[in-house]
Formats: C-alpha cells, sequence, structure tokens
C-alpha cells in the first residue's frame, strides 16, 4: 500500500518535469531528430547527471542498494530502439509524455495514445515466446553496469559522464551544434 | 519567493530546470520504495487484466501469468500519477486543454505537415503507439523504464537503445518532412 501511494507521488512529480520541460508536445520530440530543437536531449542528460551522481553517491555511502539493473542484451536493446525511435517520429510521443499529455487534455494523447499501447501490450505478450527469449539471447551481459563491466571506477565513470554532458550542453547551446528551424 | 512561484507558473521551464526535478524523481523512486521508474509496463499490466476477463484462454499464457501479471500494480499508480502530473503542470501554467478547442489535434506544427484532419491525426498516432509499445517490450523498456532507469545506474542497455532510438527517429522524421527537414 505504502509503495502505492509512493508511486503515485513520483508520478505526479514525474508528470510535472514531462509538462514543464515541454515534452507533451509533438515538435520538442520530433525535433530531437530533426536537430532543430535539443529539449528532449539536455532534459534527458540533465535527468541522468543528476540522478547517477545521487544514486552512486548515496550507494557508496551504504544509504542504498541497486534495484534490478535492467538487462543488457545488444541486439534486442538497440534492435527495439531502433523500431521505438520509429514510433516515437510518427506519434511524437511516448508512454510516459502520453500519459502527461493526456492529463493535459490533449485528446491525441489520451485516446490514440491509450488504445495504442494497449493493443501494442495484447500484441506483444500473444508473440512474447515467439520473440523475446530468441532476440534476448543473443549477446546477453545480463543486469550489468558498465563499471561492473569493464571494471571502472564507478565514481569515475559518472564523473566522466557528466563531464562529456557539460560539454554537449556546451556545444548545442554555445557553440552552434544545432540546426536552426527553416521558416 | 516570488520569483519561483512565478518560476512554477512558467509554460516552459528550461529543460535543465526540469531534468534536475526528473533526476531527483528517479533517486527518490530508488531511495523510498527501492523500485525504477518506468511506463510501458503498466500498459502491459492493464492489458493482461482486460485480457484475462475478456479471452481468459488466449491471455493463460507465460507472460500474462509470470512476466507481467495484470493488475493494478506500481507501474500503474506512476502512470496514474504521471497523468495527474501533467494536468497539475498544466493547471499552474493555465495551458489546460480540457474542454477546449483544437485538443484532437493539439501541435501546430504537425498541421502544418500533415493537415488539420483529426483522423490522421489519431490513425498516425494509433499506429506510432503500438509500434513503441511493443518495441519497448523487446528492448527492455521505454524512454524511462530503459533510457532514463537504467541510464542513471550506467546500464549499457540504456545506451544502447538510446542510440537506436536516433538510428530509427532520425530517417523517419527524414522521411516525413523531407524538404522541410
Amino acid at each position: 500500500m505504502m509503495n502505492f501511494m509512493i508511486a503515485l507521488v513520483l508520478g505526479v512529480f514525474f508528470g510535472i518535469a514531462l509538462n514543464k520541460a515541454g515534452l507533451t508536445k509533438y515538435n520538442k520530440i520530433v525535433n530531437v531528430y530533426r536537430f532543430t530543437d535539443m529539449t528532449v536531449l539536455k532534459f534527458m542528460m540533465t535527468a541522468l547527471v543528476v540522478s547517477m551522481s545521487g544514486l552512486y553517491a548515496l550507494r557508496g555511502l551504504g544509504l542504498i542498494t541497486f534495484p534490478n539493473v535492467p538487462a543488457t542484451y545488444i541486439v534486442g536493446n538497440l534492435v527495439g530502439g531502433v523500431i521505438f525511435g520509429f514510433g516515437m517520429a510518427l506519434s511524437g510521443y511516448c508512454p510516459g509524455t502520453a500519459a502527461a499529455g493526456a492529463g493535459e487534455g490533449k485528446l491525441d494523447y489520451l485516446i490514440p495514445g491509450f488504445f495504442g499501447f494497449l493493443t501494442g501490450a495484447v500484441i506483444y505478450g500473444l508473440t512474447y515466446d515467439k520473440v523475446f527469449p530468441a532476440i534476448s539471447a543473443i549477446a546477453n551481459y545480463g543486469n550489468t553496469t558498465m563499471p561492473d563491466l569493464w571494471n571502472l571506477n564507478p565514481f569515475l565513470t559518472v564523473l566522466t559522464f557528466a563531464l562529456m554532458s557539460l560539454l554537449l550542453f556546451y556545444l548545442i547551446d554555445r557553440a552552434g551544434w544545432q540546426r536552426k528551424e527553416k521558416a | 519567493m516570488k520569483f519561483i512561484l512565478n518560476y512554477i507558473r512558467k509554460d516552459e521551464w528550461s529543460p535543465y530546470v526540469a531534468g534536475v526535478l526528473l533526476g531527483l524523481v528517479g533517486i527518490a523512486a530508488v531511495w523510498a520504495s527501492d523500485s525504477l521508474l518506468g511506463a510501458s509496463g503498466a500498459f502491459e499490466n492493464i492489458a493482461g487484466m482486460i485480457g484475462k476477463a475478456v479471452a481468459p484462454a488466449t491471455f493463460d499464457n507465460m507472460y500474462f501469468n509470470f512476466i507481467m501479471p495484470p493488475g493494478i500494480t506500481q507501474g500503474v499508480m506512476l502512470v496514474v500519477g504521471i497523468f495527474f502530473g501533467g494536468m497539475i503542470g498544466a493547471a499552474t501554467s493555465g495551458t489546460l486543454k480540457w474542454g477546449k478547442k483544437d485538443t484532437a489535434n493539439s501541435d501546430e506544427q504537425w498541421k502544418r505537415i500533415f493537415g488539420a484532419q483529426t483522423w490522421k491525426r489519431w490513425g498516425i498516432a494509433f499506429v506510432g503507439a503500438i509500434i513503441l509499445e511493443y518495441a519497448a517490450g523487446i528492448a527492455g523498456g521505454c524512454t524511462s523504464g530503459l533510457a532514463i532507469s537504467g541510464g542513471m545506474l550506467l546500464a549499457p542497455a540504456a545506451f544502447i537503445f538510446i542510440a537506436g532510438m536516433f538510428v530509427g527517429g532520425i530517417p523517419t522524421a527524414l522521411l516525413i518532412y523531407g524538404k522541410r527537414f
């Protein structure tokens, strides 16, 4: 019960973040693929830097343990990502931003989004045993992290990621690594 | 204080500020409930619930019995929360769309490219949503469940997935926008 309330509250703040970042707009999502608006990338990379710094620090202090790390199986992660990007460029949302956009009262998020995800979920669930075991068996490294897999110092890895993100933000915002929208 | 309230009321924040908020939510998920964020799984739970009620024999398989058991899970609660978060966010900036016109085809850029017909927007969005959910199944999560949640733990899967998103998204946008890319 407690965990249900926590999930609800976390979701509310997640939804606020999505709304305020502008990710509940078709144009923000598709324009990252046109390199005319890099908001999505800045938003995601910032979230990653903050959360990975916090989590690795807390774990280093012995205050938390990590939950089940999402599994790495190179072909499935990649193929899934490619198809996901295709769907994202078509609809202009992903499951999370569609839920937030639906809450804003956008019917093109609420109705085709909800029924589309449900339909996709049914198709996936019914074809799971023909697809997933095969694709996830290829190049499967299990529930691993980069520091564990490659024997890196976790804190240096986080620091490196943070510095690379800052460099990317600099290049996008100050060095013009963003295309201009055509008039 | 006034500055903060005014900032909260803004329609759009800096993506860096909103990103910090999402990052804190990601930390809180692990800290408070030893779980990760994720949106796509919730739809599997709900699909299983509906499927088991409508066609129990068809949905009596390994996936809906063991991998993604049906029901109102923590993941479903998270998505319900996201829904209300979007609502609250829009309410603070006075941009709630409930009951307003033009909510069936809500984006100006979309209309410029595809036209104003609602059926077109809904049709393409519906197909897109099916593809998204299926792809999230194969990849092991969506933008939140894999890219963010995996990325913050430094799982290679997350970064492979993000690279894949661009490999899939760029040609699609190129195809749709053509000369207007």
